[in-house]
């Protein structure tokens, strides 16, 4: 097919005049059957690369995508164009997946967007020996790297599937983001005859910041004061989901539209929040890092980070979504010489100890385990287990094998030793990242282009985008009449206890402060274990705030405290105050009929949900019937005991149950 | 090998091809062209049917094969993830020992496996028998096993109730190394890789299939998988035999391709075919498996056995065309080139237990029952 050729059919199906030439060097190659490795910006258009060559392939064209909400979009703009494409994902209901599979096997699809998990679904993988392949498309194609920002393990399958697929089968690899070495990593592990074609990184139309401040508190009273002044709407990243709170809650008492945005939500509040951002429903969605990469809103005007990312690469990433439409877009870096802790953190303690590997390694040798009972036997947390598990498929010590419907864990024969050579090589090449991110804000020259060096993309020419080329420095400055309102938002903030589950009648309720906030956990700690004696009193003045700021005149028929493991009658002691000042009747007839462990003992949810399984029991259960209970504890955590509770109490007729605790944990493993 | 997964698989099961035509293309392009797979399937069908002499129905079956080339892939990513190995015939971890029982006739292009493939190059022996075999056969299992173990052979067994799961679990019971041979396809185990999962850990067992890796048991299946155990086996013994089904053809059919092979000497009062087999030429043994001296066959009859070896080969070959179809004598002579008379011939078609005769003029012979019929094991 010639070029002119293809463009009249371009014109036709896709409404579009003509390709750029290196859309068509790429085109070109995939319609004879090669394969393609395409490193070109975010907005250049690489999806065209496939999509075009997918209308004129007979059969069906796969594509592994990690991004839901893309996929979303797609399909939805390839059907305005009456191209038959169709997304398989886990926020579809298993009905209409099978459905769409059913619909490729039958050749009804032309697009089949799917996420590289899926090649672990049975279903999937007995449809795919019917279907009528004709190309074979891997988006994102740096997460395939572990010298990339975003390395998932599953991408593997599919380069091992790549390595499969016959000669003559084009495939095509793209990614925005992929320094020299990942762009390296990738073509050698998608094995040999491998076009790569990169384009120029460089995003003009970007206006490049870097705010250097001294408190945390200067970034909440900029953002306060400014937030509003920037055009349209876009996104602030903060580093951690505690955060994402914060400022949203800081931005609801300025009355600034915002929401918050991370991992932990269910998919209709992430496709609720993800139409209010392309709808401008919002100022700013303020997310972790969980949100953007799949957002095609052409229109993101402004990227603001509280946190530095861990490095050049994330942070290319994480703005590349700003001025798709070519329109000035404001990027904004916050840096506080105490932000890299988090980064630095973050690296240090990404792997777990050795240890715990071998715990895990024995674990899988005796017996065959899901990722469930391997928590159990193991007491390690859901999140290093899965850490974990990844290094030991890729040192080919485990593997992960389907038996029936379940997913279990096994160790290969003749396995090789553990070897930490590749976490240590991957440790510094994360220091040397984090010291590049710390380059980018300590650099006196141009923004864009020492982010486009640290790429390995041509820089040509000077870049005057930023505040060290042009634009004027931003300096935050700080007014009595801010530092108050800062100081009042801190007084009336306190942390929401989620709860509230089907089955039983919790509802969420509030902590007096986060646990590592101000003194609160030293003074918790103090009493708990260093015999500091009673709860001190300024806790029983921050909890009462806190009931009245949640729940305000509202009156409970009971109060009960969660018995002990240990502590004696800190908690009872701590009840009884607070129905003294509340006035609501107290009962200490809740108690356990079998010894429980500490909860803090168990790194992980299943095990502090078996510690407390039916452990506890209420002396005179009609005095429950009816009633609305307040369940006072110290620290919350996993939610563990609190629903357990709820569930018992629930079950003995109680129509409310309202939790009130000191102190909320950051980061409880599967809350 | 692994890159080129989707081409075995696809050349593997070619549709009604049978092991032997499979295997002569297989060393056509390999061993005389020096072609992969990948380069055969790159040919053009020109080229298929002028270097080849590949007629136009197996030019469609390389066709259709090589348009799900792609789907093969997705099947042996799969296989790989869960960590089942693919060895083709010209592997150098191909099991010799079956390469050298079997021959180009029967050895299958592809096995699919799990474990410690090592196994396969040990010394192994095979303990065969009935589902419903009695105590004394179970306990001469037992004990061939026990011995087999302690002299570091490995025992092939066929996962069938009876004999076969004796063997296995008493080779297991006695620390010793074994092969299952799957009458299903290697991904269909499910709950066996949980129970022998310590034992596939330690390197004590290896799983072995030739089927289609999500083919589900059957009866045909399990009959196809004999020669393969007995093929995978330097030694056979058998524990207890009636004079029909899958033990007594499996070994009669042995003993006329002059293998080796032990029977435990009955008992006088038993009701089984033992005694029948020993008769045969089978070698009677001790319940430990030591040749009763009487019974062992002398070389005499062994070098009159080898003599008669191409005979043996003309009966695969007319059995393998007969499963074609309809033939009368002369067809049969001109198509397999053979020196037998028009008489022999219809006299040993006449008595062949597979065959059946069509009284249509002139007289026809086809195979009687295709599902029922077991297949010739030994070359």
């Amino acid at each position: 097919m010639t070029r002119q050729e293809a463009e009249a059919i371009l014109q036709k199906i896709f409404k579009l005049t003509r390709f750029y030439d290196e859309q068509w060097t790429t085109i070109e190659k995939i319609l004879k059957g090669e394969r393609v490795l395409l490193i070109e910006k975010t907005g250049f258009g690489k999806s065209l690369c496939f999509q075009f060559p997918a209308v004129i392939h007979n059969g069906i064209t796969v594509i592994f995508s990690p991004l839901i909400a893309l996929m979303r979009d797609q399909v939805k703009k390839l059907n305005s164009l009456d191209i038959s494409a169709k997304c398989v994902n886990s926020e579809q209901t298993q009905e209409e997946n099978t459905q769409i599979i059913t619909d490729a096997k039958a050749g009804k699809i032309k697009i089949l967007y799917i996420a590289p998990e899926r090649q672990e679904n049975s279903e999937w993988i007995e449809a795919t020996r019917y279907m009528n392949l004709s190309m074979v498309v891997v988006d994102e194609a740096h997460c395939i790297s572990v010298w990339g920002h975003d390395f998932r393990p599953a991408f593997k399958r599919i380069i091992n599937l790549v390595n499969l697929l016959p000669k003559g089968l084009p495939v095509l690899a793209t990614t925005a983001t992929a320094t020299k070495k990942v762009e390296a990593d990738i073509a050698k592990q998608m094995g040999g005859n491998l076009t790569v074609i990169r384009g120029n990184l460089m995003r003009d139309n970007f206006k490049l910041f870097v705010i250097k401040v001294s408190a945390e508190d200067e970034k909440m009273i900029w953002l306060g004061k400014n937030l509003d002044k920037l055009p349209g709407s876009g996104v602030l990243y903060t580093g951690t989901r505690v955060n994402t709170e914060i400022y949203s809650k800081w931005f609801e008492q300025l009355k600034i539209p915002s929401v918050g945005y991370n991992a932990g939500l269910d998919t209709e509040s992430r496709i609720a929040i993800e139409n209010g951002l392309m709808n401008n429903q919002w100022k700013c969605v303020i997310s972790t890092n969980a949100l953007g990469m799949g957002i095609d809103k052409p229109d993101i005007r402004f990227i603001i980070h509280t946190q530095i990312p861990q490095s050049p690469i994330h942070y290319y990433q994480e703005i590349g979504r700003a001025g798709r439409d070519g329109q000035p877009s404001y990027i904004i870096l916050f840096y506080n010489p105490e932000d890299r802790k988090l980064p630095e953190a973050f690296i240090e303690g990404g792997r777990p100890a050795i240890t715990k590997y071998e715990k895990v390694i024995n674990a899988i040798k005796n017996e065959m385990l899901g990722e469930r009972d391997l928590m159990r036997r193991t007491n390690l947390k859901q999140t290093q287990i899965r850490v974990i598990k990844a290094d030991l498929i890729e040192q080919k010590i485990i593997r992960e094998v389907t038996i029936g419907k379940s997913r279990k864990f096994e160790y290969i024969t003749h396995a090789p030793q553990l070897t930490t050579r590749t976490f240590e090589e991957l440790r510094a090449a994360k220091t040397d990242d984090l010291e590049s991110m710390i380059g980018y804000i300590e650099t006196t020259h141009s923004r864009m282009n020492y982010l486009c060096n640290y790429l390995g993309d041509q820089v040509y020419g000077s870049n005057n985008n930023c505040d060290n080329t042009g634009l004027k420095k931003i300096k935050v400055i700080v007014t009595p009449e801010w530092t108050q309102k800062l100081q009042d938002f801190r007084d009336e903030y306190f942390p929401e206890l989620e709860v509230e589950t089907i089955g039983t009648n919790l509802v969420n309720g509030v902590a007096a402060s986060f646990y590592g906030f101000s003194n609160v956990g030293a003074a918790l700690h103090r009493s708990k274990y260093e015999n500091g004696g009673d709860f001190p009193d300024f806790l029983l003045k921050l909890i009462l705030k806190a009931y009245r700021n949640k729940f305000g005149q509202e009156k409970f028929d009971l109060i009960l405290y969660v018995p002990p493991t240990k502590s004696g009658d800190l908690v009872r002691n701590f009840a009884v105050k607070v129905s003294q000042v509340l006035k609501f009747p107290i009962s200490h007839n809740l108690s356990k009929h079998r010894i429980t462990s500490e909860q803090k003992v168990f790194e992980n949810a299943y095990l502090k949900a078996d510690n407390v399984r039916d452990a506890f029991i209420y002396k005179i259960p009609a005095e429950i019937q009816g009633k609305s209970i307040l369940l006072i504890d110290d620290i919350f955590d996993s939610s563990a005991t609190i629903k357990e509770i709820g569930k018992y109490l629930t079950n003995l007729g109680a129509l409310k149950i309202a939790p009130l605790v000191i102190a909320k944990t950051v980061g409880g493993d599967l809350a | 090998m692994n890159n080129e997964a989707a081409y075995w698989i696809a050349l593997a099961h070619l549709p009604r091809w049978g092991y032997l035509k499979i295997n002569n293309l297989i060393i056509k392009f390999y061993h005389e062209n020096k072609l992969t797979p990948e380069d055969f399937f790159q040919l053009s069908e020109s080229e298929w049917s002028n270097q080849y002499g590949l007629g136009y129905k197996e030019i469609e079956d390389l066709k259709i094969a090589k348009s799900e080339l792609a789907n093969n892939a997705f099947l042996a990513e799969s296989l790989f993830n869960e960590g089942y190995e693919l060895i083709p015939i010209t592997s150098p971890e191909y099991s010799k020992t079956l390469k050298n029982n079997l021959k180009t006739a029967h050895t299958p292009a592809l096995l699919y496996m799990k474990g410690n493939k090592q196994i396969m190059t040990e010394k192994s022996i095979a303990i065969v028998g009935s589902r419903s075999a009695s105590d004394l056969s179970l306990g001469f299992t037992d004990n061939i096993a026990k011995l087999a173990s302690k002299e570091y052979k490995v025992v092939v067994s066929g996962f069938a109730k009876g004999v076969d799961k004796r063997a296995l679990d008493s080779a297991i019971k006695y620390k010793g190394q074994s092969i299952i041979v799957l009458p299903q396809g290697i991904m269909t185990f499910g709950s066996g890789y949980k129970t022998y999962y310590k034992q596939i850990v330690d390197g004590d067992v290896l799983v072995l299939s030739v089927f289609f890796p999500k083919a589900p048991w059957k009866a045909e299946l399990a009959m196809a998988r004999n020669p393969i155990i007995y093929g995978l086996a330097s030694e056979i013994y058998v524990a207890e035999s009636s004079d029909k089904g899958g033990t007594w053809s499996g070994v009669t059919d042995g003993l006329r391709k002059n293998r080796l092979i032990y029977v435990r000497n009955p008992e006088p009062n038993e009701n089984n075919a033992n005694l029948l087999l020993i008769q045969k030429g089978a070698v009677a043994v001790d319940f430990n498996g030591m040749p009763i001296k009487e019974l062992v066959p002398d070389e005499k009859q062994m070098i009159i056995s080898l003599v008669q070896e191409p005979e043996i080969n003309y009966e695969y070959n007319i059995i393998e065309l007969l499963k074609t179809g309809e033939y009368g004598v002369k067809d049969i002579l001109r198509k397999i080139q053979m020196n037998w008379t028009e008489e022999q011939l219809r006299d040993f078609l006449r008595t062949h237990k597979e065959v059946k005769s069509i009284n249509k003029k002139p007289l026809r012979f086809t195979i009687k029952n295709l599902v029922s019929k077991q297949k010739s094991l030994f070359d």
